[in-house]
Parts: structure tokens; sequence; C-alpha cells
């Protein structure tokens, strides 16, 4: 009956046609998502504001871009700028709740990992994203001295991705066991690879996919 | 002077949990003790983890709405309505007021079944048996409203992208007011079975003390935050779904402590009868479902959509990629970024006061690990 | 001076006390007696996939389109069809349907167009191989058989 089971979950009903499923050997690294383009064509409008303003004197050009897609803004930085930038965003405007710190995977480019940092302002109930972009295998500032609970979202981030983050001061894994290798929200960790690992050490046997 | 032995040993490190009644679930806390006292906590998380986010990478927009059901598993409509409207947010379309109102009722249903649960199992880990059969006979009512709605009691996936699948059942209305009506007396009788109660208060106030300040510094939301006297709520900061419609106050409190935890709780749930009984009054009529294409694509972009979930702020960031599967869905789960202020709240505390305090942060562990 | 004798008294323990007593009360009740009362669920329940006939001949609804197939998040149904050479029309021929990874979200019987595929008020889903969970298409076409229990 197992091999019942097996056709069920991957070949006939393939899905979608631009479906993820598993391209030839799990291995094959760079994009098995297979992302169209890359995220350029975003079809973002620039933001002004006083903010942007006082974040341009204060920072020139280490903000490259200030846009706002969907009614929520957004800003790209250097990396090495992010804390001075959380910083003065927390002490001079308000952004003083970190809501989230996460990635997203664009393989295909030099640096590939965006790190979001989602800002929220109490006084102006506003919110602002702070994106930074990192090199695989380069460390991104740790923002754990301007925000506390930066800590664990940190830490996630890095479980999830693999990007290390410089002065955290507890970079373990904190959602999978120390012992994992591999980042699974890498686009080239495909989740069909874990299972076919699965299969072979504790049945003994090819998986079928 | 005596030689040296391991009783003179002044620090003990203990597990508490992963199988442990009162951590809620699956939450490992390593305590570092002074005799009574924790000098240092240590949480181990993960043992839920099911990689929500990576599942998400390989299914269609639409496939991945029963998935958010699990993380918040005792708030499944909750989640359902964030990812709902954070895809809505990026296919820039709105649900019909219909659907909205709709929406509004079951949510606010789900949180006082989400309050509940949070209730009988805090009065248990504290003491109180007795909470727990009474929160959970009143639950049954709005689960039933929930089963008689879209099908199932916990895991409901009950709305759809662009609005609901279901349309109310005949008696809907009622059904949601005779809970309405009858919830209210029993709110009182839970809060006299444990306001003025003794033991309820000397375990509680004082225990765990969070100051707003604290609150802001590590992310901490939802009732927590607000019984640290700051008086924010997502659904009038920002509103969403229609509840700038709707009528009703904001509780807080002011000393942070675990005592006004739960009076911010249980003044929330009342609250939240005000809502539910100001929504159903005015369902309006129309369709359910907004004019959009039966293939979930949006177009390259992304969104964070946060809505207030029971825990706290719960949020979507979803990148598209204009295909029909999102590029990346990340969840910005409550119960994770409260459970970071343990640490701070148990930290000099007694050992018999890390329970109460795991059960006033209200974490489920579905949601902490994902 | 009030609080005092409230404190004295044990007021906040009688209070709570008088609660649990006025709950004795019969009305309050609400205990189901499964398995010898079969409980009542909703219309709408999720439960058991049935493959509906039709009533009056015995033939099969579904068309074999697939889409519950391609709706459905864990990839467990499995249609299969061929094509009748008299009629020159695309008939089911099997139907695999694995409870055991099911969810019950219900997008397949969304996705039905001819309301073939249905998710049924059968809660009692437990069998005792592994096998058992997997549904072939004439288990869903009679519906699950819950073993009756002495009462």
């Amino acid at each position: 009956m197992a091999d019942e089971e097996k056709p069920a979950s991957s070949p006939p009903p393939a899905g979608e046609p631009p479906k993820a499923a598993a391209p030839k050997p799990a291995a094959a690294a760079a994009g098995a998502h297979v992302p169209p383009k890359p995220p350029p064509a975003m079809a973002a409008t620039p933001w002004e504001s006083a903010l942007t303003e006082s974040l341009k004197q204060a920072f020139g050009d280490r903000i490259s871009q200030y846009s706002t897609y969907l009614g929520q803004n957004f800003i790209v930085a250097n990396a090495e700028a992010l804390d001075s930038i959380l910083d003065f965003l927390k002490l001079e405007a308000d952004f003083d709740y970190l809501v989230d710190i996460t990635a997203v995977d664009y393989p295909k480019l030099e640096k590939r990992f965006e790190l979001v940092y989602i800002l929220y302002s109490f006084a102006s109930n506003e919110r602002v994203r702070v994106k930074i972009h990192v090199a695989d295998g380069v460390k991104a500032p740790s923002v754990v001295h301007v925000h506390l609970g930066a800590n664990w979202l940190e830490r996630e981030v890095f479980d999830m991705f693999g990007v290390e983050f410089e002065g955290h001061p507890d970079m373990r894994r904190i959602l999978l066991p120390e012992e994992w290798t591999g980042f699974p929200l890498r686009k080239e960790y495909s989740i069909l690879q874990q299972d076919d690992r699965w299969v072979k050490e504790n049945l003994g046997i090819e998986s079928g996919h | 002077m005596a030689q040296s032995t391991f009783l003179d040993a002044n620090e003990l490190v203990l597990n508490m949990g992963p199988q442990h009644p009162s951590t809620h679930g699956v939450l490992r806390v390593i305590l570092k003790l002074d005799g009574e006292t924790v000098t240092g906590t240590e949480c181990v998380i993960g043992y839920l983890h099911r990689g929500v986010e990576k599942i998400a990478e390989n299914r269609t927009y639409i496939q991945f709405a029963p998935y958010v059901d699990r993380m918040d598993y005792v708030a499944a409509v909750s989640n359902g309505l964030g990812y709902c409207l954070a895809i809505e947010k990026l296919l820039n379309i709105e649900a019909p007021p219909r659907a909205q109102a709709v929406r509004v009722i079951l949510t606010e249903l789900n949180r006082i079944t989400s309050h509940l649960l949070w209730l009988g199992t805090h009065a248990l880990d504290i003491g109180a048996i007795t909470p727990v059969f009474y929160c959970f006979r009143d639950r049954e009512e709005a689960l039933k409203i929930f089963e008689n709605y879209c099908g199932a009691r916990l895991t409901t996936h009950a709305f759809r992208i662009g609005g609901l699948q279901y349309e109310v059942y005949d008696g809907f209305e009622q059904e949601v007011r005779a809970f309405c009506d009858m919830f209210i007396p029993k709110v009182d009788e839970y809060e006299e079975l444990l306001t003025n109660n003794r033991i309820w208060v000397n375990r509680l106030k004082g225990v765990g003390v969070l100051s707003g300040e604290e609150c802001k510094e590590y992310g901490v939301t939802g009732p927590v935050l607000r019984a640290s006297g700051v008086k924010w709520d997502l659904r009038k900061a920002q509103p969403y779904s229609g509840y700038e419609q709707y009528d009703f106050e904001i509780p807080t409190a002011q000393n942070g402590d675990t005592y006004d935890r739960y009076t911010v709780r249980m003044e929330e749930m009342r609250q939240s009868v005000r809502i539910m009984r100001q929504a159903v009054d005015k369902i309006p009529s129309g369709p359910i479902m907004a004019k959009m294409s039966k293939v979930v694509k949006p177009p390259v972009g992304e969104a964070y959509v946060s809505i207030e979930a029971p825990k706290g702020e719960l949020g979507y960031y979803v990148v598209s990629d204009n295909s029909t599967q999102p590029y990346r869905v990340r969840v910005r789960p409550p119960s994770f970024v409260n459970l970071q202020a343990l640490d701070r709240m148990v930290r000099g505390g007694l050992i018999a006061d890390v329970v109460a305090i795991i059960g006033t942060l209200d974490i489920v562990l579905g949601e902490v690990d994902r | 001076m009030v609080k005092l004798l409230k404190t004295i008294f044990l007021w906040d323990l009688l209070q709570g006390l008088w609660v649990t007593f006025r709950n004795q009360n019969p009305k309050y009740i609400c205990t189901e007696q499964y398995p010898s009362e079969r409980p009542k669920v909703a219309e709408r329940y999720r439960g058991a996939p049935r493959l509906n006939i039709n009533p009056e001949n015995g033939e099969t609804l579904c068309i074999a389109c697939n889409l519950c197939a391609l709706a459905c998040p864990e990839n467990l149904i499995v249609v299969g069809s061929a094509r009748n050479e008299e009629t020159r029309r695309k008939e089911l021929s099997y139907f695999t349907y694995d409870t055991s990874r099911c969810m019950f979200c219900g997008l397949c019987e969304d996705a039905c167009p001819v309301d073939a595929l249905e998710l049924t008020q059968d809660f009692e889903l437990a069998s005792y191989t592994r096998d058992g969970a997997i549904w072939d298409r004439q288990m869903l076409e009679e519906g699950p058989k819950p073993s009756k229990y002495l009462s």
C-alpha cells in the first residue's frame, strides 16, 4: 500500500504548472522555486515625507531608496548603517517598537538575502520597513543593543537562512535542533530533499520522488 | 574551612518541560535556581516546529489558508483573517461589507474562546480547578456556532481570500445573540469565583511585573501590553475589516502584573460581546465574495498586514513574485515575541511564580514554533 | 471595616462556593453520552469524504475532472480516468483518498463542479491499520461503517 501512497504525493496531480515539484535531483542548487524575475519589478513609488527628509540629512547616500507600495513605506539601506538607522529612528522619530525581523532569499542576486526590519511608532501610528541586503556568508549587524526584542528574531533568521549577526549575544539555532544541517528557508532547500533523507535513514530505501 | 561538597553549591539547574502540564504545550524552560529564587532562565522551543513558512512556499495561495489555522489553533479564525487580509492587500481588493461583518463576529467569538481557554487553564495552573469546567462548557457554545457556520470547531478554515466561502446559516444571528446574552452573566460568574478570591489575589498580585517601556522594548503586544498601561489595540490604531464602525473600549490596567493581565482579558471578553452585538444587528446584505479571478495571482510586490489576535499583534509579511505560489510568507507570531519577555518577568521571582507567569503570557506553542 | 469582616468571615470563599452550588442545577449538565448516544454534528460538518452516486441508476456523479486533486493542499487525492470508447467520454476508473493525511479543510468539495465529492457528517474514521485510512472508490461511495457499540 505504500506504493499506493507515493503517486498521491507527487506525480499525477502536479499542481499548478510553475510548481516547485522537485526539479530532478533535489540538489539542483539555485532557484528551485523558479522566481521569474528578481524583485525590482515591484511597482513601488517614491516616498517623501518629513521623516525621509531627516533621514536623508542624517544618512545621505547610505540609504539608497525611499519607496512606498500599497501605502506601506520602506527604505533600503546599506548593511553597515543599519544599527545607526534603527537607533536614529528609535530616538529621533519614536519608532520604538521593533515588530519583526525577517529575511527573503533571492538566490539569483549577488547579495542574496534581503533582511527586513519592520518598525512601528506608537506615537505617530506609523509603520516603516528597513531593508538591507547581505551576501551569503557575510555577517549582518545585530540590533539587539537597540531593540532587546531583536534577540530571538535574529536567532530565527539565522536558524532559517544562515545569516549570522555580528554582535549578537547568543547566536544559536532557536527552532531547529542544534545538529540540524542546512537552512530550511533558503530557496535551494527543498522539503522533498529532507523527506528523502528521512526515508533513507529510517526506512533504508530510496524515496520515490 | 570545611571541604566544599556539592551540598554547598547554591545553584540548581532545573528542567521544566517539555512535558509539563503548566507549560501549555511543549515548552521547555531551563531554570537556574538559588533556593526557590529564579536567577536565570532559558527557553528551549521548537518541539512543535512544522515549517509553516516553508510549506507556504510550496503551496498556492488558496491551498496555504488551512495551514495558518494550525499555528495558533485556539484562535484559528484570527489566523485565517490575518492571512486573508494580507493576500487581499497584495491583490488590492477588499472583502464586501457583508463578509467583513461576519468576519468581525467570528473573530470576536474566537477571541472569547481563546480567552476562555486561557482563563480555564491559567486558573488550573494556579490551583483553582472549578473555572476550567465552566470555561469549557461555555466555550462549547461558541464552538457550536463555528461548527454550524463552517463545519469545523477548532481549525475552522472559515474565511477565503476575498471574502467568505459559506453564507451564514439560518439562525446564525439568533444564535450569536443568544450567546451574547448567555455569556455576560457567565463572565460575572468567573469573576465571582476568582477576582476576590484570596488565593488567586495573593498568587497573582505583583507577580511578573512588566512595565510599559519594557513591553515596547521586547515588542510584547496584546493584553500583556495593555495591562502595562499602554492603550494600544490594532483594532483601534489601524482598523481592519470594518472595526472602525464599532464602538468599544480598550481595557487597560496600570500595574502590569499578572493580576492586571487577568482583569484586562476579562474586560476584553465583555468588549468582544459588545462588538458582536453591534455587528450582528447590522449585517449588511450583499455578496460575500469580492470580484476577483479564481486563480489568486497577486502582482509582484510585498505587504505586511497585521491584526489584533487574542494574543497580540499577528502579522503576515507576504512577498509575491506574480506566480500562484507565494514567494515568501513570514508570520509574525505574537506568542513567540511575548515569550521572549519571560526571562525578564521571572528573574528574581519564586519558582512557583514561573507557572503563573507562563500561564499569564497566554502562549500557544503551535504558534511559537510554527 | 466591611473589608475586614469580609476577610474574617471568608466572604470570598463563600461567594465562590455559592457559584459552584448554583451550577449544581441539572439544567447546566452538558455531558454527551458518546458512544452510547451518537452526538449530533452540524449540517456543514466536514468529516469523512464520500463520492456521491446518482440515486437513480447508481452511476457515479464524478466526471474525473481532477479538480479536487489539484485543489488539495496535501495532494492526497488520486483520480484515475479512462476514455470510454463507446461514448467517447472520460470516465472515472479509480479514486483514492488518503484520509490519514487529510486535514478536512474542505477545499476539494469546494472545487468539485458536480458536487460529487463531499465531506459528510461521519466522523468515526479510526481504523486498525494505516492501509485502512486509504480509501478507494468503493469505500468512498459506500461511506464508513462505524462499529456499533454495546450500550
